[in-house]
């Protein structure tokens, strides 16, 4: 039984490793179905890091991450639903729980500008803009607007989340919060070299006749 | 010598249908589910789509020709002593052809000596019209009905027919996309790109902006058919949006060296109720005399 802080905080990072890979690895893919499976189980080791490190310092330290996180990862894995099945009912019922998930994250995101000091409050509304962003260039299609989107995203998150902060002590720090983000920024930016490399193929193809 | 003749969903002009000597069945068209129309007869392609730009809230309806319909239309070509191939709009997206066989069985007994085809087009629309005008050319070279409809099976099969549309209204109001699909795609200026694939439509891409989807399917157009070009036949079609349609003409004709002869043409409602102002459709297919 992992009841000693240490173990929890370590099982922590192991789950953070593995977030980054999930992470890193769904900005290479430019298939959107794919990209929602592989970005969904990222954030489901998101979610499970947080509550290992909630194990750790307490649950209540934590609850605001976990619920982000969680809503990460029912958000993409209804995404890969919705376009993995493709049809007009599941892209349908997909859109009204995402539209119904994002009131409840913009309505729970006004509270958070509300209550938080003035002298932030900036930062905490950009950060609310760059989520709903975030999640609108996920569905729009094609390659670029989920890379572009996910860079503004990811560094508001490096300057609001609170991941240095998790833990107690120097030893204890968990940087994988700042990891996970550095390894979305750095995968958009590999993508973009690996895909100015690749010979430009159209978008669309047509069949021969 | 036999009939050709089609249903309304091949979209051709009454000169058209002069020039090429063929019959049309059109389909109905409904506003208030009471009275139907027969279109190119009882009303324009014109003033419907102008009755869906002026009146916010209609949502008129397409009908497919009904058994009678055919008959009407066989009959006095089986009297005269003709035989009849007829082309229909994909059967899986329609009964007309399921109308037109029963059509043709219901003949059957009073005019034994006669032969009448009927032909599942697996497309609609300019792609239909494409079809349609390889089978004249066929009947004008002299082949014989067996040989136009083994021929017509094979360019059909050669047949692409693509599409985009400028609102999501109508796919709405058909119920083919949800109210949310289409409130979440209007916002986001999503404009589809569909195709009929065996018959079916079906969604190939989804992009933002009308301009981005005909640039795109320019861009497709020109890859698929830079090999092919003196083999195929090529057709613009839209509904009200002709500026559209001739800049991609254009730009095909520039891009592959190409002259496109085929006029534009105005796509009628029975693609048109679903698509609604706006759309956009390009099609092609292999030359009949390319396959034999």
């Amino acid at each position: 039984m992992l009841d000693n802080i240490n173990n929890w905080y370590i099982v922590a990072q192991v789950l953070g490793v593995i977030t980054i890979g999930f992470e890193f690895a769904s900005y290479q893919i430019k298939d959107k179905t794919k990209y929602f499976l592989v970005t969904g189980i990222g954030s489901f080791f998101w979610m499970a890091m947080f509550v290992s490190i909630g194990f750790a310092t307490g649950m209540s330290t934590q609850l605001s991450l976990i619920l982000a996180a969680t809503y990460s990862t029912i958000r993409n894995l209804v995404f890969f639903r919705i376009f993995s099945k493709n049809t007009p009912e599941s892209k349908e019922a997909g859109l009204i729980f995402l539209l119904a998930m994002i009131v409840v994250g913009v309505g729970a995101g006004v509270v958070t500008v509300l209550n938080a000091p003035t002298e932030v409050r900036w930062l905490h509304i950009i950060g609310l803009i760059t989520a709903l962003g975030f999640v609108i260039g996920q569905y729009l299609p094609g390659v670029h607007y989920v890379r572009i989107t996910v860079i503004f995203y990811a560094f508001i998150v490096l300057l609001t989340q609170t991941p240095l902060n998790i833990l107690y002590g120097d030893f204890r720090w968990n940087i994988m919060g700042i990891l996970i983000e550095v390894a979305k920024i750095s995968s958009v930016i590999v993508f973009y070299i690996r895909y100015s490399s690749e010979p430009q193929r159209p978008q669309l193809q047509f069949a021969k006749p | 010598m036999f009939q050709i003749i089609s249903d309304g969903s091949c979209d051709f002009s009454n000169e058209e249908v002069r020039k090429y000597e063929i019959d049309i069945v059109p389909f109905y068209i409904t506003f208030d589910q009471s009275t139907y129309l027969k279109e190119g007869i009882d009303i324009t392609k014109d003033s419907y789509f102008n009755r869906l730009l002026t009146e916010k809230n209609l949502f008129p309806k397409t009908s497919q020709p009904n058994p009678q319909d055919y008959i009407d239309i066989y009959t006095p070509h089986l009297k005269e002593g003709k035989d009849i191939v007829s082309l229909t709009i994909s059967s899986k997206i329609s009964g007309s052809y399921n109308s037109a066989v029963i059509a043709a069985e219901m003949l059957k007994d009073d005019f034994p000596d006669r032969n009448i085809a009927v032909i599942d087009s697996e497309s609609a629309c300019i792609g239909q019209g494409l079809i349609l005008k390889e089978m004249v050319k066929m009947r004008n070279a002299g082949l014989s009905l067996d040989k136009t409809v083994e021929l017509t099976g094979k360019v059909l099969k050669t047949t692409r027919l693509y599409f985009t549309l400028d609102t999501l209204e109508y796919l709405k109001k058909g119920g083919r996309i949800g109210p949310t699909t289409a409130l979440v795609g209007g916002i986001l200026g999503l404009r589809p790109i569909l195709q009929f694939l065996n018959g079916e439509v079906s969604q190939i891409d989804n992009v933002r902006g009308k301009k981005k989807a005909l640039e795109l399917m320019e861009e497709a157009a020109v890859e698929a058919l830079r090999n092919e070009k003196d083999n195929v036949c090529v057709s613009v079609g839209h509904i009200l949006s002709e500026q559209d349609a001739a800049g991609f003409k254009m730009g095909l004709e520039t891009e592959l060296g190409i002259k496109v002869n085929e006029p534009i043409v105005e796509v009628g409602a029975t693609i048109g109720t679903h698509a609604g102002p706006g759309a956009f459709a390009f099609s092609y297919c292999k030359k009949y005399d390319s396959l034999t």
